[in-house]
């Protein structure tokens, strides 16, 4: 019996709305969603009414069921919501939409994720994940716990603070191609980037990702009938998630506390299932809640040396398309783009293996997603060419 | 007559018309005015940062402080219809536009009193906090194979024993990681931002680390390593919870 998920199931269509400025969505989050569910079918080619499984993620407030019963479909075979807080999920929700092509249990899977401020209200991603042990202490956003993670990176790891800012500048650069993102027509300088605000340090303002309203959805297949559609499949080469044995609602007792939670298992797992090496990998989009576990993604994954060394290959120069090194986040990301909780990254890891990004990578064929950091879970999905398979 | 405002160190000769009517103004409830004297693209933040009453009556600027980077400090005490007393200090700085508000707040510096203080719904840290109101740092630890358990779980996840316990650790420990809030992510923030929170590994808890905040942390050089000691901050009221706090040496 053939155990892998390589190459069984591929992303066949994307769609999103625009990202919105928060609470300015003119429709409601539910709305939103089939929007871009119809877009991504109709990029795919596909009758919207033939999809027939719904998987998100990070506690979306649609139920795959009420999304599947407004659009009309002829049935709803798979179902599945990922636990777990924020952005850790946006990966493993891709992942549960190949497992059912790839086991037929469904055909068109859609992984979809919609927020608006007037429906989740403000910093939905963080909800019930602020227990009293952190919240009686003034401890009520991600961006406070992930800076607690960021400066021990910093001061004892040795991370050069660059590192940090590296990531932000080429999320800002990739953004200044992209006119569909927030960040379009918006350069940042380095001095601005070094003179705005702290929110909770190391962290400021421009290392924060944004939070829109909006919606994005990918319609997931078996990869033969992707073969059929309109578009270059994007196969999945290999899918993993989860959490180390510590790592989840530990009041910060975690053993690996620097690490983004892509424990060296997992890691192995998800390069030995690709059939893939670290340094074959063509480009990364690496959710960023904040840029400092972001850093810490690459570094769990060995596409970034450890500690002092991590400011010499985290330069702009190597993180930004066409060609640097390591390109990433290159529609702009979740700092830059716009934040529908990550669900933006997994259409532009799409985007490159069908050589439509706007800012493309040259014969991109392994293309990476890393959803999480420091979330209750994390997870990753390794995207390839079809010459892959 | 007007007690002229105590200069600390070089103090530009024109800020201290500039902070005395930015106080007037403050006290009048001149918001337009008021947002004029904050630094554009931070007025959010500082509108979050300070809390004072309702009714001010007067402000008086006490006293302005020369700081790093070119900074200022001004101290001014508001006065509030019913007598009450609150001095926030706001740093200033040089822009090409003229001198602005950087940031705000309140002094003495005071650590957030959260309503969320107190056991969770399902009780599972009760133990922790009825340890605090008796004046102990309670931490879970199994009966059988002695591990330390942090946050509380209902059983041990090294022995799966459900036989745990609770007792009471000197509070010493050492800074793991820490961080300094500036945004008042909240109301009940506003007030006492920036403030310090360290996670502390407690070797007298088997290295678990509890996660404070750090006393007069905001102008404190805080680093990973450095001894702290807990202190339990009293209830606020008969219906609310002690909390603990954690302190340098």
């Amino acid at each position: 019996m053939n155990r892998s998920l390589r190459g069984a199931a591929a992303v066949a269509g994307i769609g999103s709305t625009p990202y919105y400025k928060r609470g300015t969505s003119p429709h409601s989050a539910l709305r939103l969603i089939l929007e871009a569910i119809l877009a991504a079918c109709a990029d795919a080619g596909l009758d919207a009414h033939d999809v027939d499984g719904f998987v998100s993620y990070a506690n979306d407030l649609n139920e795959g069921l009420a999304v599947g019963a407004a659009l009309g479909v002829r049935e709803v075979r798979w179902s599945t919501m990922v636990w777990g807080g924020g952005g850790g999920g946006v990966a493993a929700a891709v992942n549960a939409a190949a497992a059912a092509v790839a086991c037929g249990q469904a055909e068109h899977v859609i992984v979809y994720r919609g927020i608006t401020e007037a429906d989740d209200g403000r910093q939905s991603y963080g909800k019930g994940h602020f227990p009293p042990l952190l919240s009686a202490h003034g401890v009520l956003t991600p961006v406070q716990v992930c800076a607690l993670r960021t400066q021990r990176m910093l001061e004892v790891d040795g991370v050069p603070w660059s590192a940090l800012e590296a990531l932000v500048q080429a999320s800002y650069y990739h953004a200044q191609r992209n006119p569909d993102a927030v960040g379009y027509g918006r350069p940042l300088d380095h001095e601005t980037y070094a003179d705005c605000r702290w929110v909770s340090e190391p962290l400021r303002l421009y290392d924060c990702s944004r939070e829109n309203d909006g919606a994005a959805a990918v319609l997931v297949t078996s990869a033969e009938r992707a073969r059929d559609l309109r578009q270059v499949p994007a196969f999945v080469l290999s899918g993993v998630q989860g959490a180390g044995p510590d790592w989840s609602e530990s009041a910060e007792n975690n053993a690996a506390y620097t690490s983004a939670g892509f424990h060296p298992a997992m890691v192995a797992r998800m390069w030995a299932e690709a059939e893939v090496k670290a340094g074959e990998v063509d480009v990364v989009q690496v959710y960023e809640n904040f840029s400092g576990p972001a850093v810490a993604s690459l570094i769990d994954l060995g596409l970034c040396p450890p500690g002092p060394e991590a400011g010499s290959f985290m330069t702009v120069p190597n993180l930004i398309a066409p060609d640097g090194a390591l390109p990433v986040n290159t529609a702009g990301g979740n700092i830059a783009e716009g934040f529908v909780h990550g669900i933006g990254l997994v259409l532009e890891a799409v985007r490159q293996i069908r050589g439509s990004s706007a800012s493309q990578v040259p014969r991109a064929d392994v293309s990476l997603l890393l959803g999480g950091p420091v979330a209750p879970l994390v997870s990753a999905t390794v995207f390839g060419s079809p010459a892959t398979i | 007559m007007t007690e002229q405002p105590v200069l600390d160190g070089p103090v530009p000769d024109e800020l201290a018309a500039i902070a005395e009517r930015h106080g007037q103004v403050v006290a009048a409830g001149d918001n337009a005015a008021t947002l004029a004297d904050f630094r554009p693209d931070r007025t959010g933040q500082l509108l979050g940062s300070a809390r004072l009453p309702d009714h001010l009556v007067a402000s008086r600027l006490l006293r302005l402080q020369a700081e790093p980077d070119g900074l200022v400090a001004a101290f001014i005490r508001y006065t509030a219809a019913d007598g009450s007393e609150t001095v926030l200090r706001s740093r200033w700085i040089k822009l090409e536009q003229g001198w602005r508000v950087t940031q705000v707040r309140n002094v003495p510096d005071t650590p957030p009193v959260m309503a969320a203080a107190g056991p969770r719904d399902d009780g599972l840290d009760r133990p922790h906090w009825e340890g605090l109101r008796a004046g102990e740092v309670r931490i879970q630890r199994c009966a059988p194979c002695g591990h330390w358990i942090w946050a509380p779980q209902p059983l041990c996840p090294r022995c799966h024993s459900f036989d745990v316990t609770w007792p009471a650790v000197e509070p010493t420990g050492t800074i793991y990681a820490w961080t300094r809030t500036w945004q008042a992510f909240s109301s009940e923030l506003s007030g006492h931002v920036p403030f310090v929170i360290v996670v502390a590994e407690m070797g007298t808890a088997g290295g678990r680390r509890l996660l404070g905040v750090l006393c007069d942390g905001d102008g404190a050089d805080v680093r990973i390593g450095l001894p702290v000691r807990g202190e339990i901050d009293p209830a606020p009221s008969p219906d609310a919870w002690p909390v603990l706090r954690w302190r340098l040496g």
